[in-house]
């Protein structure tokens, strides 16, 4: 059978599927910025978003893929099949940005933490540092370091423990 | 580590300016505050809390000789903000208000949740008192500012065999840092009696926060507040 219009029926397609994915992408973006009041509800939703999202961002560019293969095979003018391409890359454009979590380029994270002995440290007496002790072993975390990174995943005495500031 | 899997956490995004962070093994969303996981597989579980102080370098290796310190990462030392960051920091803007008993927003203040109660502690009001005799609900603690005159650690005034809890004072130039009004007992900043009748004794420990009047407000919406028994300067 053969579709009168494919243009339309593929252009369609593109809105429904391009704005499906980049509000996907863009919500909990729009939500969890610096400088915002998170309401409870909304930031649970935005979660929730980003939890789900992968099936989505699936669904929309396998979608793409399909209706492009289909396109293809109606419309033989060479600008309309490169603009359809261009459809389909706009649409996973959105699927890859949303594998990248903003925060955690922005924050650069510590990796496996290096310790010096006490004695050996060259740190300013006056500076402040967080203190554990797990089963006897000492560990202390500079808080200028940890005001940048904010997160240090770290072992103390073979007990796995995240340290935040 | 929960339940035999070992979490690893990323910092990815924030709530009401106190932060979220992602475990890889899971992608669970965790608020820092409380240790919680509140979106993902884990939500509604939480993070064991590793007591933890806050000290000076100084003051911190003089207890622990034997201890290690976690080195700047070389690659990006240089951006690590100077040590007087907090002084502009206290100038941020806030996403939350809470203009109560005159207190400023990012006023720093160290949060005490136990005995069934919850109290802040006003940290320039404690630094000019240095040792504070006080309740969290219906137990007797005290506050106490180290040698340093900067590290701050609160303790029970629960010592068994001594009925009520007697008071702390602050002596000077003593190898103790305060004696009990009880039996005279010499304490140092560790909690530990180290002369007269109750040595060897220690006292317990009570857990703290230091974070800022709102975000400590935010999560503990019923707290009270010490603001100092005298008049500020």
């Amino acid at each position: 059978m053969k579709t009168q219009r494919p243009g339309w029926m593929f252009l369609l397609l593109w809105l429904a599927a391009g704005a499906g994915a980049w509000a996907l992408l863009i919500y909990p973006i729009y939500v969890i910025r610096p400088f915002r009041h998170q309401g409870a509800r909304e930031l649970l939703i935005a979660l929730s978003v980003m939890r789900y999202r992968p099936i989505g961002m699936i669904l929309a560019v396998g979608g793409m893929l399909a209706a492009v293969v289909w396109y293809w095979r109606m419309e033989h003018r060479k600008w309309r099949r490169f603009f359809s391409t261009v459809g389909v890359l706009t649409v996973a454009a959105a699927a890859l940005l949303s594998r990248i979590n903003i925060y955690e380029l922005m924050f650069h994270p510590a990796g496996t933490p290096v310790v010096a002995a006490a004695t050996e440290s060259k740190l300013d007496g006056g500076e402040m540092v967080i203190a554990v002790k797990v089963d006897g072993a000492a560990r202390a975390y500079p808080i200028r370091s940890m005001s940048y990174h904010h997160i240090y995943n770290d072992v103390v005495a073979g007990e796995p423990i995240v340290a935040t500031y | 580590m929960i339940d035999g899997l070992r979490l690893t956490f990323h910092l990815a995004g924030i709530n009401n300016q106190n932060f979220l962070m992602r475990d890889e093994q899971t992608g669970s969303y965790w608020q820092q505050i409380s240790g919680r996981a509140v979106s993902g597989p884990m939500a509604g579980r939480s993070l064991t809390l590793v007591p933890s102080d806050e000290l000076s370098f100084k003051l911190w290796k003089s207890e622990e000789p034997q201890g290690t310190v976690v080195r700047d990462v070389a690659a990006y030392a240089r951006e690590y903000s100077p040590e007087n960051w907090d002084v502009d920091m206290a100038k941020a803007r806030t996403v939350l208000s809470f203009p109560e008993h005159g207190m400023k927003q990012r006023d720093i203040v160290m949060g005490v949740q136990a005995f069934g109660a919850s109290r802040a502690f006003r940290y320039d009001a404690l630094l000019r008192e240095k040792l504070v005799m006080d309740h969290v609900g219906l137990e007797p603690v005290m506050i106490a500012v180290g040698p340093d005159n900067a590290s701050i650690r609160i303790f029970r005034r629960h010592i068994s065999g001594v009925d009520p809890a007697p008071d702390f004072y602050r002596v000077e130039g003593q190898s103790a840092l305060f004696i009990d009004a009880a039996t005279g007992s010499g304490w140092n900043f560790q909690g530990c009696a180290i002369s007269g009748k109750l040595k060897g004794a220690c006292l317990e420990r009570v857990e703290t926060i230091k974070d800022y009047w709102f975000d400590w407000r935010n999560y503990h919406p019923d707290t009270t507040i010490f603001a100092g028994t005298r008049a500020a300067h």
